[in-house]
């Protein structure tokens, strides 16, 4: 246990520092829900890749430095104090390119991972099914092989901007007698393959984050598969690791809402709850707490080990850590909350985050499924009965 | 920076781990509680493993370790519910002596012919005290009342919070250990309880809780060993994330129970006694939410993503 940083790593932080400070956007970008707040999006996803920033752990021959854990989490939590924009490329860089560098072949790393950390090519994940939510392996649009292609017909939904996104990566059952876990496989798509139409969804707030996919006898080389056929489902569940254990939520994200809700409420104090100044030290100590856990995962990883259903516990602590920050904070607004922009014009912020901090416990492995795992894989208590 | 406890550390703190688990299991607890709470036995066994040297510098004949190490086996002492001061003497007492300069004694602390009972004026009693005799609901503690005169150094204060916290996660562990075994073999409506969704979905939230709280632990003692002026502030957070996860794990376990667990032949009592009583010891929630609160909300704690480890 050494809790000290290096005087690399504080050269680091200095350095990103200074970069983030000359380039993160002033104005908070318009969401990026809509088409013109993901252009904006995509457009800040090529000034990062400019600074060489798009991925700091990847290898420099795929657009990243090479950096360890440590360092990422240094520039995560640079980029969350200098108030950087959401990622769009979140499903590439944090889900498929992982999964990619883990199962892929020489040949897919070269041709995906480096236009991924680029911000040339941004991804949708398109998993879910009207019939496949928590219960994944329900999955039934299908694959059929047909010489050296896929034919892919069938419905996937709640894609998260698969309204704008260049390609998407999927899982679909390729043998049609299988069941369940076996017969999937994972692949990847151009969205804007002949076949493929896409129904923009309006979310909760009103704009277009996600969409719904039709798949009408789509034509995808079998090169596009990752893993090979029938492994759609190991495929997955890595990615789903990396999903919930350590890269979608860095902590630097809460650390920083912490520390804006606690300005919120030097400004609200007179006014405010007692509950809520409890709440807002809490939201303080639960940010550093996944904070702590962060680093010690990424210590773990470091030494060889790996992230095991311990994930879900993390994605637990996080979704509903960032429900109560927001919840907090519409407490403390008390009758401006409703408001979409407060009287002197600034987006109300907390709004918007609190209506995204309800599809938290919700995406990535819903928190009833969450604590199913951990109940079962964690704690051992049988499955019998799961429902 | 390296978040993780090195090989020698983990070895340790499993031989301390089965030590107790061979040499402390529930029987004994129960014996304490018909025979009196102190065994010369058991704490000649803690001797003899070095623990009560474990903090004294090795010119003094103990082992010269550090709080992160004493945390830890803290740790071990609240999953064994020990009854024995260990923590006390050895993790209370002997660091507080140190910082006081006073080394004399030492040896016979080391050799657990002197056991420290450290008053302070936050705890209306003294463990293992000489006074008065106070009763605690917890069966196994033996509390007397404060003498008139007793120190208030913080410094004292943040050693007790801090292994208080450390006891407690280890506290909260083992009353979710009983309590998933006990889901499983108690069946009702043809199934294990512990197959029931309302069953797994609490015992998971105690692991989130207890999970969450441990790294909080760690990073105090962490604090406290390399003397950080904010320690004070991480050590309340500890004794906060720490107490809330023991609570939480004590009702839930109690509940999973259901009325075995409001028996007192169910062994779960022990566990859940000690934890209230060492929730409140060395501050109650209030006040380390409190002291948190200032430093938080006062502003003397440096705070957002670039401060994690200020
Ligand atoms: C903002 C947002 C973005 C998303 N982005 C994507 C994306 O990019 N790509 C993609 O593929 N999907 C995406 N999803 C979909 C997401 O993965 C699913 O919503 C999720 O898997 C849950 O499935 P469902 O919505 O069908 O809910 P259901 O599975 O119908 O669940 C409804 C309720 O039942 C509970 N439930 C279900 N099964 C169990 C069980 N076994 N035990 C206890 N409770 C249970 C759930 O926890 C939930 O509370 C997104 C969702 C949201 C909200």
């Amino acid at each position: 246990m050494q809790l000290q940083y290096t005087p690399e790593q504080q050269a680091f932080r200095a350095e990103v520092r200074a970069w983030m400070e000359a380039h993160v956007p002033k104005e908070p970008l318009v969401t990026l829900e809509c088409r013109e707040g993901y252009d904006q999006h995509v457009e800040w996803e090529r000034t990062l890749a400019s600074g060489n920033w798009g991925m700091v752990t990847w290898p420099e021959a795929y657009g990243g430095r090479g950096l360890d854990l440590i360092q990422w989490l240094i520039f995560e939590e640079e980029y969350f104090r200098a108030g950087g924009p959401n990622r769009a490329n979140q499903n590439g860089i944090f889900l498929l390119g992982p999964t990619i560098m883990e199962f892929g072949t020489e040949e897919q790393k070269a041709r995906f991972l480096t236009p991924m950390a680029k911000g040339e090519v941004i991804w949708a994940q398109a998993w879910s099914e009207p019939g496949a939510g928590s219960d994944m392996a329900a999955i039934q649009s299908k694959a059929v092989r047909d010489g050296d292609h896929y034919v892919i017909t069938g419905q996937k939904t709640w894609s998260s901007r698969a309204a704008f996104a260049d390609w998407g990566f999927g899982i679909f059952r390729t043998d049609p007698d299988s069941k369940r876990h076996k017969g999937l496989t994972f692949i990847l798509f151009d969205m804007n393959s002949p076949g493929i139409t896409r129904r923009p969804i309006r979310q909760l707030h009103g704009d277009t984050g996600f969409a719904e996919l039709f798949f009408d006898e789509v034509r995808v080389p079998v090169e596009n598969c990752l893993a090979g056929e029938g492994q759609g489902w190991n495929v997955a569940m890595a990615t789903a690791g990396f999903e919930r254990g350590l890269m979608l939520r860095s902590p630097g994200r809460f650390q920083a809402t912490a520390k804006r809700l606690v300005e919120l409420y030097r400004q609200h104090a007179d006014h405010a709850a007692p509950s809520a100044r409890e709440a807002v030290v809490q939201a303080w100590g639960a940010a550093q707490a996944y904070a702590y856990n962060t680093y010690a995962v990424a210590a773990k990883i470091m030494a060889g080990g790996k992230i095991g259903a311990e994930a879900s516990l993390n994605k637990i602590f996080w979704s509903e850590l960032d429900r109560s920050m927001h919840r907090t904070a519409m407490q403390l607004l008390g009758a401006a909350a409703e408001l979409k922009r407060f009287d002197d014009g600034r987006i109300n912020q907390w709004l918007e985050g609190y209506i995204f901090s309800l599809s938290g416990p919700i995406y990535a492995g819903s928190n009833e499924v969450q604590r199913n795992i951990t109940a079962e894989r964690l704690l051992g208590l049988p499955r019998v009965g799961a429902g | 920076m390296d978040f993780r406890f090195s090989e020698d550390q983990l070895t340790l703190a499993e031989g301390v781990r089965d030590y107790l688990t061979g040499t402390h299991g529930p029987e004994v607890l129960r014996r304490l509680d018909e025979a009196g709470p102190r065994d010369p036995a058991i704490w000649q066994g803690l001797v003899d493993m070095g623990l009560t040297g474990l903090l004294v510098p090795e010119e003094h004949g103990g082992l010269g370790m550090g709080l992160v190490e004493a945390a830890l086996i803290a740790a071990e002492c609240g999953r064994a519910c020990l009854a024995e001061p260990l923590v006390d003497t050895a993790f209370v007492g002997v660091p507080w002596l140190l910082s006081q300069g006073q080394t004399d004694g030492l040896a016979d602390v080391v050799a657990g012919t002197r056991k420290l009972a450290p008053a302070h004026a936050i705890n209306p009693w003294v463990a293992d005290g000489e006074g008065e005799a106070l009763v605690s609901v917890d069966p196994l503690r033996q509390l007397t009342a404060r003498p008139a005169t007793v120190s208030d150094d913080p410094h004292l204060l943040n050693l007790g919070a801090l292994m208080s916290a450390a006891q407690l996660v280890g506290l909260a562990d083992a009353m979710l250990h009983q309590a998933v075994e006990y889901a499983k073999i108690r069946t009702q409506f043809g199934q294990p309880i512990g197959a029931f969704q309302g069953i797994k979905h609490q015992l998971a939230s105690c692991s989130v809780a207890i999970e969450f709280a441990k790294p909080v632990v760690w990073r105090a003692a962490a604090a406290m060993q390399d003397g950080l002026d904010s320690a004070a502030a991480h050590v309340s957070h500890a004794k906060l994330a720490a107490s809330d996860a023991a609570m939480l794990t004590a009702e839930t376990a109690i509940q999973v129970h259901g009325a075995m667990g409001y028996t007192y032949e169910v062994d779960l009592h022990f566990w859940m006694k000690r934890s209230w009583a060492l929730c409140g010891a060395w501050g109650d929630r209030a006040f380390h939410l409190k002291r948190i609160d200032e430093a938080v909300l006062g502003g003397s704690l440096p705070i957002g993503p670039e401060h994690t480890f200020a």
